[in-house]
């Protein structure tokens, strides 16, 4: 285990059983440390999403601790505990009756922060992910493309100071190029920033690409956990080698074409 | 035409004031109520599918039987309360409906993304799924906007004065234009309201704080001038000036306020306006309560709703006292006002001394044709034959004993109202009519009455009533024993052609059967 500080989050032997006896979460273990973007992988149904939704609270464990900042969040008011942690969802989740700006500073004004630092961190905050305050602040979300209202889905995501970003496939929606421009600027962001990130994706190549750590999930429990490169190097077994598959055939298949 | 026109005005401030109390009162307390309700519900699907059926069962009731049922329901109580409740009741459906549905009709990516970046649940009600359901739950307030404005005018039969009376009187006297003016001022209000709420809301939606100011402007403005008359009272100040020299000559009523009751139909508005034109003569201060449902008017009286109307002794001895067997006009009079005496301590003064009875009529030319001049005659050409009526009478004992006695029963039903039915058998559409014998439309559209051989059809002696509170004031009673005795048959006929016929207002025929019987006293 490569521990370069002291960790932000530590799930230990979580478990979620749903009613009806579904199992989704069996005994998970992991830990992320401030900086460091962990990367959930695994197939469809995996217990991906129920895993991040137990870290603040969405969903309550059936067994097993986590600890955020030290602290076990069962101790803790939910509403609190989501409030430290940035939440980045699939397809964005802005609120479409707000404009850019009252979206971002949604967060700190509800922390009750006086409207003038609301405005001054709307502004920073949107100028952090690349969007112009005075052309974007006033638009409603409807008026955005993909890629600008993701973009504004992070701004929202960090107005707080957040410790922990979770993120459940926050590309998944968008177009390669844009997707690629997206992802160098988180890996910045978060250089910049220093929190710690967890981020769920299908999409084994983004993994590759961002993670500091990738965690791959199946039914339930980890199989298998190290960098990207320790991933390339040994597959653990069949299933982790089928997953790398796709993203190998892609690389071999261009650099072929460079021949 | 001018001094109709400058009656129905006259009558404006009043009407449009009850009017406008009456429905946005029952609005706002639905929407108060239904609100919280539907957002407590929203999320609690078992409990909105039960409190949507049951707003769904009180929105099938028609909106008339709704007003009528609040009556018995609160002990006989008529005017605003029976009217208000059920309208309440209306408004809440459109309003619970569309506040549910506009909750569970936010997108749980939107829902999930307020709790998941750390919204209380309050702040996610409010800062998030109010507002995006927000254009839904106006939606169905201005539904039920629409539809209250509109079902106030119904409250008029159960004693709530509104718009409405301009169109359940001008039906009964066929004063169309009173029909257009409560029409006319009615779809305009909810025309207005409808326009101010969805103003409001875009308004609220767009932030846009000085069209929001403006409306609400405008809103205060109408209320205030809609309203005003019911609470500052302008008319009596200048009635009592005129009327100074005769209050002070025969203030015995003084001080005293009698309410009025009448069932609708020109004959009782006619009567209304001679009782409160005796009443004021004798210096009491009449309001009138005009347009009352039939068993409406009589509930209204006992519990001391209205003081005094006009009933009529067969229709009390067959709905009230639920006596079915016909007896002899004497009889009947006597027995009823013993037992209204003994049952309720309601006092029959006396018949006035007409007798306004049901009888079949028929055009006299298809009449003679047919050669038919008694029920009696009916029977074998019953298949073929249509009777038309009022919504009433078919479902009277009346009409079944009517049937039953002369073989009727293959004749085919048509309801229709009163209005209509002497136009109708003149014209042919229906061959006989169930009418009212003081009808002036009989003489004029050349009807005749059919005989009644077997003595089915009770006779309708026309009766003051007072209430028990009334009757316990003696200077009432001795101002009403005036008019007892005083109207015969031909008198009530051509009062009621004056104002079916001839365009005349029921105060003017009320005037003219004053005129006839004298002045107070004369007549005794
Ligand atoms: N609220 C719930 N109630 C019952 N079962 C659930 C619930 N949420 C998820 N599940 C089940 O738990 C399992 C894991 O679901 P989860 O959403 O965590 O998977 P995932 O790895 O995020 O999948 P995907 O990649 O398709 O998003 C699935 O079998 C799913 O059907
Ligand atoms: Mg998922």
């Amino acid at each position: 285990m490569i521990e370069h500080a002291p960790a932000v989050l530590d799930v230990r032997d979580v478990r979620k059983t749903y009613a009806g006896d579904v199992e989704a979460v069996r005994g998970v273990s992991l830990s992320v440390a401030r900086g460091r973007l962990l990367v959930l992988a695994g197939a469809s149904g995996c217990g991906k999403t129920s895993l991040l939704k137990m870290i603040n609270r969405l969903e309550e464990t059936s067994g097993g601790s986590i600890l955020f900042g030290g602290e076990d969040i069962d101790g803790m008011d939910p509403v609190a505990l989501r409030r430290r942690i940035g939440w980045v969802m699939q397809g964005d989740g802005l609120f479409p009756h707000m404009s850019v700006r009252r979206n971002v500073g949604l967060i700190p004004q509800l922390a009750g922060q006086d409207p003038a630092r609301v405005e001054l961190r709307v502004r920073e905050m949107l100028e952090l992910v690349r969007l112009d305050p005075d052309e974007f602040g006033e638009r409603l979300p409807a008026e955005l493309s993909g890629g600008q209202r993701q973009r504004v889905g992070f701004a929202r995501a960090l107005a707080g100071e957040p410790e922990l970003v979770l993120m459940d496939e926050p590309f998944s929606a968008l177009d390669p190029i844009t997707r690629d421009g997206l992802q160098q600027d988180f890996r910045a962001l978060q250089a910049e920033l220093g929190f710690a990130a967890v981020m769920v994706t299908h999409d084994m190549a983004e993994a590759l690409i961002m993670a500091h750590e990738v965690a791959v999930m199946r039914e339930g429990q980890l199989v298998q956990r190290g960098t990207p490169r320790e991933l390339m190097a040994s597959p653990v077994d069949d299933y982790v080698t089928g997953l790398l598959e796709t993203p190998r055939r892609q690389v071999q298949a261009i650099a072929e074409l460079g021949r | 035409m001018n001094a109709n026109l400058a009656e129905r005005w006259a009558e404006l401030p009043d009407l449009l004031a009850g009017h406008v109390l009456l429905s946005l009162s029952a609005i706002l307390v639905g929407l108060t109520l239904s609100l919280p309700l539907g957002i407590y519900a929203a999320s609690r699907p078992r409990l909105a599918g039960l409190v949507l059926n049951l707003a769904s069962i009180v929105q099938t009731i028609p909106g008339l039987a709704l007003l009528a049922l609040m009556v018995p329901l609160l002990g006989g109580t008529i005017g605003y309360a029976p009217a208000f409740l059920a309208l309440m009741l209306y408004s809440i459906l459109p309003i619970l409906r569309n506040t549910i549905v506009g909750l569970q009709g936010v997108d749980p990516v939107v829902r999930d993304a307020a709790r998941g970046i750390g919204m209380t649940a309050r702040e996610q009600l409010w800062r998030v799924e109010l507002p995006l359901a927000l254009p839904v739950i106006v939606a169905g307030l201005r539904t039920a906007v629409v539809w209250v404005v509109g079902a106030a005018t119904l409250a008029t039969p159960v004693g709530a004065s509104s718009l409405g009376n301009y169109i359940f009187a001008g039906l009964q006297t066929r004063n169309w234009l009173s029909v257009l003016f409560g029409c006319l001022f009615a779809a305009g209000l909810a025309i207005i309201l409808d326009q101010m709420i969805r103003l409001l809301e875009v308004a609220a939606r767009e932030r846009r704080s000085r069209l929001a100011g403006l409306v609400g402007l405008a809103l205060a403005v109408l209320l205030t001038v809609t309203i005003a008359p019911r609470f500052v009272d302008f008319g009596p100040a200048g009635r009592n000036a005129r009327e100074a020299g005769e209050v002070a000559r025969m203030a015995r009523l003084s001080d005293t306020t009698i309410r009025v009751g009448a069932k609708a139909f020109t004959e009782q508005y006619i009567l209304g306006a001679l009782l409160e034109d005796r009443l004021a003569g004798a210096g009491g201060r009449v309001e009138r309560r005009d347009n009352l449902g039939s068993s409406i008017a009589f509930d209204a009286l006992r519990s001391g709703e209205i003081d005094v109307y006009v009933d009529y002794s067969g229709t009390i001895w067959a709905t009230v006292m639920n006596r079915p067997e016909p007896v002899n006009r004497h009889a009947m009079l006597a027995e009823m006002t013993g037992w209204l005496w003994a049952e309720h301590g309601i006092l029959a003064l006396g018949s006035l001394g007409f007798e306004n009875a049901y009888g079949f009529a028929m055009a006299r030319e298809s009449a003679e044709a047919l050669g038919v001049a008694s029920l009696a005659d009916l029977a074998p050409l019953a298949a073929e034959l249509t009777v038309g009526g009022d919504a009433e009478v078919f479902s009277r004992p009346e009409w079944v004993m009517t049937r039953d006695s002369y073989g009727l029963s293959a004749m085919q039903t048509r309801a229709m109202d009163a209005t209509f039915m002497y136009g109708a058998v003149r014209d042919g559409q229906v061959d006989l009519i169930s009418a009212y014998t003081t009808d002036g439309r009989i003489a004029a559209f050349d009807l005749v009455v059919l005989d009644d051989p077997l003595a089915v059809l009770p006779p309708y002696d026309a009766v003051v009533l007072l209430s028990p509170g009334a009757a316990a004031n003696p200077a009432l009673v001795d101002v009403l024993a005036s008019l007892i005795g005083t109207i015969d048959d031909d008198a009530m006929r051509e009062a009621n052609r004056r104002v079916d016929l001839d365009r005349q207002t029921p105060a003017q025929a009320a005037a003219w059967l004053a005129g006839r019987i004298g002045p107070e006293g004369a007549a005794q």
